[in-house]
Parts: C-alpha cells; sequence; structure tokens
C-alpha cells in the first residue's frame, strides 16, 4: 500500500494516541506470572520499628498465601521500598507503579507521607493500601473520595475508646487533667478528641498543663517537672514510640505515678518497653487493632504470635495487623472481583469494587473496608496489670471495642459525630 | 507555704534543665575541641552520642546478668562510654581526606558517618527501643518536700560538672593540653616545633568522642535508646556552640547551661516556644556578638 499524505497522517495519529494513553491511562499490569505488590515500610528513624511490625504482617500473609497456591493460581511476589519523607516516599511510589509495574502498593504510617501518598495514588492510577496514615486532613479535606487510597482506621479512634474507657470508669474521679502528646497531627488530633469527649459526657475539668514535646524527643524530665508541679489528676497521652517508655520511667522517678492516672492510648504499640518497674498498675493502655494475649484470639492470631515469638524474639504488636490485612484483603477483593467475571483476571477497576466492602480474617478477627475506602476492625484496650509472667505490663480486664463504635461513619465530621452521640 | 513551694517547682523544673544541659555539654564539648584543634565540623557528634546510649545499654544488660549488683552500674557505663571511645583513630583516618577543603566536604563526609552509624545501630541492635528497666532508680530519689527528683539526674549533672572542670584543667594544667591549645591557635608553628600532628589528630578525635559516647552512655538510665536520638542532640549542640563561641570550651558549658535551662522554663512556662526560646537567643548572639559569648572574633 503507497503512503499518501493522508494515510501517514492517519498512522501517525494513531501513533500518538498509541503512545500518549499510557502515559495518561494506568500503567500497564501483567495478566500472568507472579502477582506484584510494592510494599512502602518504614526503615530508619522513629518509625523503624512500626515499619518492621507491618513487614511482619506482610510476609506472614504472603508467606501463607503462596504455601497455599498464590492468587488464582499466581504468586504473590512482594517489591519492598522504603517510606522516608513525604517527597521521596511519592518517587518510590512512582517507581514501583511505572517500573516494577506492581498491581498494588501497601504500606504508609506516617500521616505525612499519607497525604503525599494520597494524589500519587490518584495520579498514578495505583491502588494504595495503606497500613496507618489517615488524618482528618487527609479523609475530610485532602481525598474525599478517592478511587486508588483505600484508608485505615481513623486517627482518632483510640482517643475515642479510651475517652470512653475514661468516661466509664472513672467519671467523677479526676478534675484536673494535662495531656502530653507528640507535636504533629496524631497528638494534636487526639487530644482534641479527647477534650471533645469529657465534655460530651459532662464531665467538668480543667487542663492544667498541655505539652507538646517533638515526635521521637527522649528527655522529658523538663516536662515532668512541669506535670509535677501542675499536680494533674489525670494525663493523657498518645504517645506511641519510644517516646512511651522514656516518659513512663521519667515519670516514675518524679513520683508521678502513684497518685496520677494514666491513660495511654497507644503505648501497647511498644507494650514490651513498658516494664513493670516503673508503669503502674490500672493504667488504661491502649493496643490498637492487635493484643498478643487476647484469650479469645483465633487459631491464625496464635499461629501468627507463635511464629513472630520465635522468629523476632518478641511479642507481636498492631501494625503487623494492619500490614497483614492489606494483603488478605487485596487477595480476596481479587478472588471476588473474579468471581462476578467469571472466574476471568479482574481488571483494575473491579479489583477496587471488590476491595469496597470486601472483608477478611485478619490476625485481629474479622476485618473490613468500607464502601468509603475506610477499615473497619476491633480494637483493644484496657487496664494495665502486673499479673502475668513478663516484665512488662499486660492489660486486664480486656475491653474491645469495633470501629461501628469508635470511628465516625462515612460522610460525618468527627465532631458533629461525637456531638451527636446519646449519652 | 506556697511561695516555698513555688521555690521547689521551679528548683524542679531547673534542675530537669541543668540534667539536660549536663549531657548536651558532653556533646557540645566534643564538637568544640574537634573544630578547635582539627577545624572540622564533626556532624558525627550525635552519632558517638546514640552508639554511647547503645554501648551503655548492652554493657550493663550484660553486667547485671553477670550478677554485678545494680548501684555499681555507674563505671560500668562509664567504661562503655569509654571502650566505644577506642574506635576513634579508625575514624579520624577516615576524615584526613577533608582536613584543609572546604567546610561543606566536611559536612557531606560526616553526615555520611551518621547515616553510615544509623545503619550499624540498626544491624546490631535492631529497631526496637532499649532500655534498663529500674537502673535509673538504683540511687533512690531526692526528696524535699514535694519535690522529687531521681539521684541519678543529680550525679550526672555532677558528672557533667567534673568532666568540665577536668576538661578545664587537662586544657589548661597538662602538656598535652598546652600541646592542643598551641595546635588551634596555629597549626603550622605548633608542627614547626616538632608536634606530630597524624598522633595529635588521633588523640583529640578520640577525646572528643569520649565525651559524646560517654554523654550517651550516661544519658541511658533516664532514657531509652532509639535509632534517632543523635540527630536531635547535633541541632542543640550547634546551637550551643553558636551561643558559647566556636571552639570554646567555656563556650560548651555555658551554652549548654544557657540551652538546657531556657527549654526547661519554655516548657513550663509556655510550651509552644520551646525550640525558638532557643533560637532567638542564637540569633541574638549571631547579631550582637557573631563569634559568640566566648569566643575572639576573627577577621
Amino acid at each position: 500500500m503507497r503512503l499518501t499524505r493522508r494515510r501517514f497522517l492517519k498512522l501517525s495519529g494513531a501513533g500518538a494516541v498509541t503512545v500518549a494513553v499510557p502515559l495518561h491511562g494506568a500503567p500497564a499490569r501483567a495478566q500472568s506470572g507472579p502477582v506484584r505488590l510494592g510494599i512502602l515500610a518504614a526503615k530508619a528513624g522513629v518509625l523503624a520499628p512500626v515499619g518492621e511490625s507491618g513487614l511482619r504482617g506482610v510476609q506472614f500473609a504472603t508467606d501463607r498465601i503462596n504455601a497455599a497456591g498464590g492468587i488464582l493460581g499466581r504468586k504473590l511476589e512482594l517489591i519492598v521500598e522504603e517510606e522516608s519523607s513525604p517527597k521521596d516516599t511519592v518517587e518510590r511510589f512512582r517507581k514501583l507503579a511505572l517500573s516494577d509495574k506492581v498491581d498494588a502498593v501497601s504500606g504508609a504510617i506516617s500521616t505525612g507521607v499519607g497525604l503525599a501518598l494520597g494524589p500519587a495514588a490518584e495520579e498514578m492510577k495505583t491502588i494504595w493500601l495503606a497500613w496507618d496514615a489517615t488524618t482528618q486532613k487527609g479523609v475530610e479535606e485532602s481525598m474525599p473520595k478517592p478511587k486508588y487510597s483505600f484508608r485505615s482506621t481513623d486517627n482518632e479512634c483510640e482517643a475515642v475508646m479510651a475517652s470512653m474507657l475514661t468516661a466509664r470508669h472513672w467519671k467523677g474521679k479526676f478534675k484536673t487533667v494535662a495531656g502530653i502528646n507528640p507535636d504533629y497531627s496524631y497528638g494534636r488530633d487526639n487530644w482534641a478528641a479527647f477534650l471533645a469527649i469529657m465534655k460530651k459526657h459532662g464531665i467538668e475539668l480543667q487542663v492544667v498543663s498541655e505539652l507538646w514535646p517533638k515526635l521521637g524527643a527522649t528527655d522529658f524530665t523538663s516536662h515532668v517537672a512541669t506535670l509535677a508541679q501542675a499536680k494533674p489528676d489525670l494525663v493523657f497521652s498518645c504517645f506511641w514510640a519510644g517516646d512511651t517508655p522514656i516518659f513512663m520511667k521519667q515519670a516514675h522517678a518524679a513520683g508521678l505515678t502513684k497518685t496520677t492516672k494514666f491513660v495511654l492510648t497507644t503505648g501497647g504499640g511498644v507494650h514490651e518497653s513498658l516494664k513493670k518497674d516503673f508503669t503502674p498498675e490500672a493504667a488504661i493502655l491502649g493496643y490498637n487493632c492487635f493484643y498478643f494475649e487476647n484469650p479469645k484470639a483465633s487459631a491464625l492470631a496464635k499461629e501468627f504470635t507463635r511464629w513472630h515469638a520465635e522468629k523476632f524474639k518478641e511479642w507481636p504488636n498492631y501494625e503487623s495487623d494492619h500490614g497483614y490485612f492489606t494483603v488478605v484483603a487485596f487477595k480476596a477483593a481479587i478472588e471476588r472481583a473474579a468471581k462476578a467475571g467469571g472466574g476471568k483476571w479482574p481488571t483494575q477497576d473491579a479489583i477496587i469494587q471488590g476491595l469496597e466492602g470486601v472483608e477478611a480474617e485478619s490476625l485481629s478477627g474479622p476485618r473490613r473496608y468500607r464502601e468509603d475506602h475506610i477499615m473497619e476492625a476491633t480494637f483493644f484496650q484496657g487496664f494495665t496489670t502486673y499479673r502475668n509472667r513478663y516484665d512488662f505490663v499486660t492489660i486486664d480486664p480486656l475491653e474491645s471495642m469495633s470501629t461501628k463504635q469508635i470511628q465516625k461513619p462515612s460522610g460525618v465530621g468527627l465532631y458533629d459525630w461525637i456531638n451527636g452521640w446519646k449519652v | 507555704m506556697d511561695q516555698r513551694l513555688e521555690g521547689l517547682t521551679l528548683l524542679g523544673i531547673l534542675l530537669g534543665g541543668v540534667f539536660h544541659a549536663a549531657v548536651l555539654f558532653l556533646v557540645a564539648a566534643g564538637l568544640q575541641l574537634v573544630f578547635g584543634v582539627q577545624k572540622i565540623l564533626n556532624l558525627a557528634c550525635g552519632s558517638f552520642y546514640a552508639l554511647g546510649a547503645y554501648a551503655g545499654v548492652s554493657a550493663v544488660r550484660w553486667a547485671l546478668g553477670a550478677g554485678l549488683p545494680a548501684p555499681l552500674f555507674f563505671p560500668v557505663l562509664l567504661a562503655a562510654g569509654l571502650v566505644l571511645a577506642l574506635l576513634g583513630p579508625v575514624i579520624e583516618r577516615l576524615l584526613r581526606p577533608i582536613y584543609g577543603r572546604d567546610e561543606s566536604f566536611q559536612l557531606l563526609l560526616t553526615f555520611a558517618l551518621v547515616l553510615m552509624f544509623e545503619d550499624v545501630i540498626r544491624f546490631f541492635w535492631g529497631t526496637a527501643p532499649h532500655q534498663l528497666g529500674n537502673v535509673y532508680l538504683a540511687y533512690g530519689q531526692v526528696r524535699v518536700g514535694g519535690l522529687t527528683v531521681p539521684t541519678y539526674n543529680l550525679v550526672v549533672i555532677g558528672c557533667g560538672a567534673a568532666i568540665a572542670g577536668g576538661m578545664g584543667w587537662f586544657l589548661a594544667r597538662t602538656r598535652f593540653g598546652r600541646v592542643l591549645r598551641a595546635t588551634a591557635e596555629n597549626r603550622e608553628m605548633a608542627e614547626a616545633m616538632g608536634i606530630d600532628m597524624t598522633r595529635v589528630y588521633a588523640r583529640v578525635f578520640t577525646l572528643g568522642m569520649a565525651l559524646g559516647t560517654v554523654g550517651g552512655a550516661l544519658v541511658i538510665p533516664a532514657t531509652a535508646a532509639v535509632n534517632e536520638m543523635g540527630i536531635d542532640l547535633i541541632v542543640e549542640a550547634f546551637a550551643v556552640v553558636v551561643i558559647g563561641g566556636l571552639g570554646s570550651m567555656r563556650g560548651a558549658f555555658v551554652g549548654a547551661l544557657i540551652v538546657g535551662v531556657m527549654k526547661a522554663v519554655a516548657i513550663a512556662t509556655w510550651p509552644e516556644v520551646e525550640m525558638l526560646a532557643i533560637y532567638v537567643i542564637v540569633i541574638a548572639v549571631l547579631v550582637l556578638r557573631p563569634a559568640g559569648l566566648f569566643a575572639r572574633a576573627t577577621a
């Protein structure tokens, strides 16, 4: 066929469209060979232990899935990258999407990183299953209706549950309150939620000190001296990393733990470091969504706890459960979408539909993604006790609450939701 | 009665600040010493502090496991910090190519060391926080009225003061101290007088590192060893250096006291300005006395 000017233009146009489509559409993904899951796990700084914990949950899930034949017969392959600053993590997300051509990305803990990854996932048209990294700002303002981002439970779930327990057990038993929380959105959001819930329960309190140490601070001697001066009846803290044992140790040394009630919403994330030597009994302690000594734990949770203790010489914490759930939910969504599509490997849009409302058995029990892409789970908290075989505190009695009780429903503002409670 | 109580709480807050200052002084003194003699801006001083903390945890755990009575942990901590500093000559050897080069090379290489030491810590100790349980209270608490202060805090403050005094004596009264001052003043002249610079540099770097590692080891009973613990301290140590004057040991002492106490008072009165308060002083010093409170202005 002779190449006329008209035909040349047609071919050029078709060529241009062919080249342009991958640039503006989703990256091409393999329909055979292993299913590729990109992982963003923090490995440095204050987030490192949490990132490591999430990765362990992901690895455990992947090993189990592959041992059972993979996802619809395809092996699951992990490509692990590091979560660091928002900018660098977005670059790694792009690399996972464009170069590694992953089928989805699982990971991210930092709320700052989460705010940056949400728009990147939409732009790259790549499914992102967050482990944590869910701020109100991210949920309500930056990404109100994301297509590709699937968020973790709300930041404030722990504070909401701890506040409910505080109101239920200690109403009328405290008057003055101090807050010591890390100075970023998580700390600020949790403290604000606590105060709002106290008000809702009609608890008249006086805030005698609000302290905002930097995330990752390792010296609280001056903060503790300030608290000793303020003499609060109750101290509320959502420390979740190495700051928790350091603060408790210094608070104990200054005599604060003798008379003051403590609400530690998230300290269970570093539970082994909360030694009996300096952590008081009868403090409210939160473990987020996984408590390693849950007497009602499933066979799966017991198997994971055993595996974790043998392999890492540590008792597992909640981030493993977040990581585990993202993987099994992804598998369940693919299988659900394939079933709806007559057994064929589903498209990405079908997988997204499959993820919406999907339920899967996680380490902490059944978990699901809501239709608005927010996780649902069960949270565990309780009162610290020395009655155990360890050198650190555990909790007894154990209280559990579903996110149906402690997480704002879809489409409602957090404080509108709290103000609407009937108490 | 109320006035007495207020006095006690003020004392408690000040003691918290001085405790922090004691540790900060050790790290800043190491930074000052290395800069004064070797003219190297050593960012890795924060890593030495973190490494000292981890070494302290491991050494005390081992010693307690071997049956050492808890009150004897203090000399073990000191020894851990000092033994770790024996790595000083090896690290100093790595830094030799940047002597006399632009400060940007020094900052880049020493920052590279910071990142490498973070990985070293992760490799040997993992990512979880490490701590020493209740060793902190092995010396009990001092109670004055309503004020309770862990005795160990006072021990660290005393130790910091003793090391400051010892450093002053060492630099002013010993032969090696005079050699260091001569080298800091005029390296070429000191070399012409027959001083072996290679040896002096290795020793002074080791001494600077020992100040950092001992600082990290001493603080560990009161805190927990976490990988990033050195980073914040580097920033504060540089604030100390700007306030006190680069290269001045007396400047490090006074600068650390100003930063530590200022931070404690800000936390107690207006926590939002904790860092701002420190940097207002830094800016004031830079504007009014650019060479720092205790350094001579240079052309």
